[in-house]
């Protein structure tokens, strides 16, 4: 006989985000409609066909990090990484994470690529090269060589690492970089270790900071980003007709995963429950999405059948929904696909209208969203939503928050590359 | 327990295929009878100069055609070694095992990966900085941000995302399943593998790829390899008194896993079985301390049901840097403690540092053991440092009765991690 299946509940969330430099603040400006996106202010992007983004507060994050003991690490942490500091320690100390005693059951999983390499870095390095191989070194030495840092805040494991010594976690500890689909695939591989019984409790989520030159420029070569558009607050229109790319943001999305006989015996809040976890890769083309959204097809199902609930037991779906032509509409087929004559009445939503896409740190961000929207019975809007677009004709919960009630969202995240991945979010029902 | 029992799993876990490259060759067997021979593939590092480096020999692979690979021009422009030797792989293990034909349906395929850093390549970007240039040879940032980035090839930025080659292997291969890349250690690849089998052992995927990848040795990754303290001068010298740190090596391995039923289904032969894996991260130190690698060890054991007197091979992760070694061998002796007959071996004096390639690669060579009963020697050993008190196979190769391997291995953030295979019958 198989063991009884472990449950994996939500004892702590926290996020920084353009909308709040926590989570109860980002809900509380999401249910108002209101926009984080606005012209960026981190470098001069004269010239370039897109010039806004959604940005955390330099001065807010600053403060903030003024109110957290004191570490040395601090020369490690890419800005990525500065927000999930700031995440991780609403998330543990909602869960009281400090008060567990066996420190090697606790782990992290994080979603996270590391820093950029800095224009002026790159600028400088270039100095030392010939272009043809040959790099001058001694020079390079001259100038103070390349400094020791910059490479370390490039690397994802540094950032977990990191994690572990500023919460003592001597559990498992892995960096996940799947782009898009990173924060959750962090969320679901932690549940995967608890369930499996290689931990009790999981510290997961996504960071990202893109909102540099190199990040952003790269975004802008790919044409993905939005480039017409009245308002910076107006850019980003998932499954509006006008809709020409998204917008990009920065944040992160810290959540404390705990198998739920753990989490009661030490007297836990348990906010919800991490239902199912289900991914899948397009195995399409590099640069486009599969035309029927099969990936997503088979990622969604995935995610229900882990959760052994189906499309009828789904109350409201928060949609990946970039605000690229693309996306909006082969998710719209997916979600046709896979929940058939119930999919004009599901509720599907996109809070990338109000936050922009943080890429490693969307799927985190969003799931926690879902979760206080469940328990707060509030669906999240679709704003800017103004010209229906024939081909996507489900219900997007339009310009305005919806009051109702509802006990288990589907959270999708679908990645460049082909990488996707959906998580399965419930009101803990006992 | 930070580790997955192997009883309670379901599912029993067996290798059917096995891709490789590393620098001594192009396939598992190839590779195997380079090392039984003593072969080193570390050496002189050709391509780019090395002057103001203090290290200047890595173990690289030769150049990969991506046209024999099938690969097109447009994504072998994203594309570097680092990807074109996971397609390789990917599509060796693939083949090997049988999947490449009709025998599963490829929707339901995991594949996990572990990968390294990508850095960008100064060539991709040098024609936007000359035409940022000012006529006195200084960079004009207006012109960089107005005119000069657009001389960057447009899809660059893809070549630049960790997960765009693990992408292109899921194209190449057609495969859909439920996948994930950790990056970029030698833990990553061992988590990737034991995913891989957790994943077919629950029964999430009937079949499953493990890969781990190597960064291309670049200027960038020699620096920051040497930034972080971990590189030696010329070679790389397991366990020997006079180790003076590691060296780079390029190199991937895939693994096909699948369900023993699975197998037997399809008519694919078993090579091997996972049956352990345990982890760890030590807190508060930049290399892991004794206690959580052996702590990783002694929950691969418990999860596989073994004593410690059942493994007959360890591959240790002897990466050469004197901390990493000490610290590794004090591990072995508080599991280990008298089982005599333990042998010991790493790959890194012959193959180098492979990363987050390095677990995969030496479970793979595990495998090899497991089917020849032969323990390569391992190289740049002697003199063996006195007081490490390890069974290291050093000289030449040893013959002997192989059932069980363990690898092991640590990254330089504190993550440990251990695997264990069987032989299959």
């Amino acid at each position: 006989m198989p063991e009884e299946k472990r449950r994996v509940v939500i004892t702590g969330h926290g996020m920084v985000t353009p909308l709040g430099m926590d989570s109860e603040e980002t809900f509380s400006n999401a249910s108002e409609g209101k926009s984080g996106i606005d012209y960026l202010k981190a470098f001069d992007t004269t010239g370039l066909p897109c010039r806004i983004g959604g940005e955390v507060d330099d001065g807010k994050l600053e403060e903030f990090e003024r109110s957290l003991p004191k570490t040395k690490l601090k020369r490690y942490l890419s800005r990525g990484m500065r927000f999930m500091r700031v995440a991780t320690h609403e998330a543990a100390g909602q869960a009281r994470l400090g008060d567990i005693e066996d420190r090697s059951g606790i782990g992290v999983a994080l979603g996270s690529h590391g820093d950029n390499t800095a224009v002026q870095d790159i600028m400088a390095l270039h100095r030392f090269y010939d272009g043809e191989g040959h790099w001058d070194m001694q020079g390079l030495m001259r100038a103070g060589g390349y400094p020791y840092g910059d490479f370390f805040r490039r690397k994802s494991d540094v950032a977990t690492a990191v994690l572990s010594m500023l919460y003592d976690l001597g559990g498992p500890n892995v960096s996940i970089v799947s782009a898009c689909s990173a924060g959750p695939q962090a969320i679901g591989e932690a549940c995967y270790m608890i369930r499996s019984g290689r931990c009790d409790v999981m510290v997961a989520g996504g960071c990202e900071s893109t909102l540099n030159f190199v990040g952003f420029v790269g975004f802008v070569l790919i044409t993905a980003l939005a480039e017409r558009y009245a308002t910076p607050q107006s850019a980003s229109r998932p499954f509006d007709r006008k809709r020409n790319g998204f917008v990009m943001s920065e944040g992160a999305g810290a959540l404390i995963l705990e198998e739920l006989k753990h989490a009661k015996h030490r007297g836990a809040p348990i906010l919800g429950e991490l239902l199912g976890y289900g991914s899948s890769a397009d195995a399409y083309r590099i640069t486009d999405t599969h035309p029927k959204g099969l990936g997503a097809v088979l990622a969604m199902s995935a995610a229900m059948e882990d959760a052994s609930l189906g499309p009828e037991d789904i109350d409201y779906i928060s949609a990946h929904g970039t605000s690229t032509q693309q996306n909006d509409l082969t998710e719209t087929r997916a979600i046709k696909e896979v929940f058939g004559e119930r999919a004009k009445e599901v509720p599907v939503s996109s809070v990338k209208s109000m936050l922009g896409h943080p890429i490693a740190a969307a799927g985190a961000i969003e799931g926690i969203l879902a979760l206080m929207g469940i328990n707060r019975s509030v669906m999240l809007p679709t704003i800017n939503y103004e010209n229906p677009d024939p081909r996507c004709n489900l219900d997007y919960v339009p310009n305005e928050a919806r009051t109702q009630e509802h006990r288990r969202v589907l959270s999708n995240s679908f990645g460049f590359g082909g990488q996707n991945a959906c998580l399965v979010v419930g009101k803990y029902e006992g | 327990m930070n580790g997955w029992k192997s009883s309670a799993m379901g599912n029993v876990v067996v290798i059917t295929g096995v891709g490789m490259v590393t620098s001594l060759g192009q396939s598992p067997e190839e590779i195997f009878k380079a090392l039984l021979e003593g072969r080193t593939g570390i050496g002189p590092i050709e391509g780019f100069p090395t002057e103001g480096f203090t290290t200047k020999t890595a173990a690289r692979i030769g150049d990969l055609d991506p046209k024999a690979l099938g690969i097109s021009r447009r994504d072998a422009r994203i594309m570097d070694t680092h990807a074109y030797m996971l397609v390789k792989c990917a599509k060796d293990a693939f083949a090997h095992a049988g999947l490449d034909g009709e025998s599963a349906p490829k929707d339901g395929i995991a594949f996990f990966a572990g990968m390294g850093c990508v850095d960008y390549r100064v060539e991709d970007l040098l024609p936007a900085i000359h035409a940022s240039m000012s006529n006195d040879g200084s960079i004009d940032y207006g012109k960089f941000y107005e005119e000069g980035f657009r001389e960057i090839y447009p899809l660059w930025p893809l070549g630049m995302l960790n997960n765009i080659a693990f992408c292109l292997a899921t194209i190449a291969l057609g495969v859909r399943g439920e996948n994930t890349v950790f990056s970029p250690d030698a833990d990553s690849g061992a988590q990737a593998l034991s995913e891989a089998a957790l994943s077919v052992a629950e029964g999430r995927a009937p079949q499953a790829l493990a890969a781990g990848v190597s960064e291309k040795v670049s200027p960038l990754n020699i620096a920051r390899a040497s930034l972080s303290g971990i590189l030696g001068k010329d070679t790389c010298r397991p366990f020997s008194s006079d180790r003076d740190g590691t060296i780079l090596g390029e190199g991937c391995a895939v693994l096909a896993l699948e369900s023993g039923l699975s197998a037997k289904q399809r008519g694919a032969t078993p090579l091997a079985r996972i049956t352990g894996h345990g982890e760890a991260f030590s807190i508060g130190d930049s290399v892991p301390d004794s206690k959580a690698i052996a702590r990783a060890m002694q929950t691969a054991l418990e999860g596989a049901g073994l004593r410690p007197s059942d493994i007959d091979v360890l591959i240790a992760h002897g990466d050469g840097t004197p901390a990493g070694d000490r610290s590794e061998a004090e591990a072995v002796n508080q599991v280990f403690a008298g089982a005599d007959r333990l042998k010991v071996y790493s790959s890194k004096g012959a193959l180098g540092h492979m990363l987050a390639a390095s677990s995969v690669v030496d479970t793979a060579l595990g495998i090899q053991m497991l089917r020849t009963g032969a323990v390569p020697p391992t190289l740049n050993a002697d003199p063996i440092d006195g007081s490490i008190n390890l069974n290291i196979v050093a000289g030449k190769a040893v013959k002997m009765d192989i059932r069980r391997v363990m690898v092991s291995c640590i990254s330089h953030e504190g993550q440990c991690a251990a695997l264990i295979v069987e032989a299959a019958g």
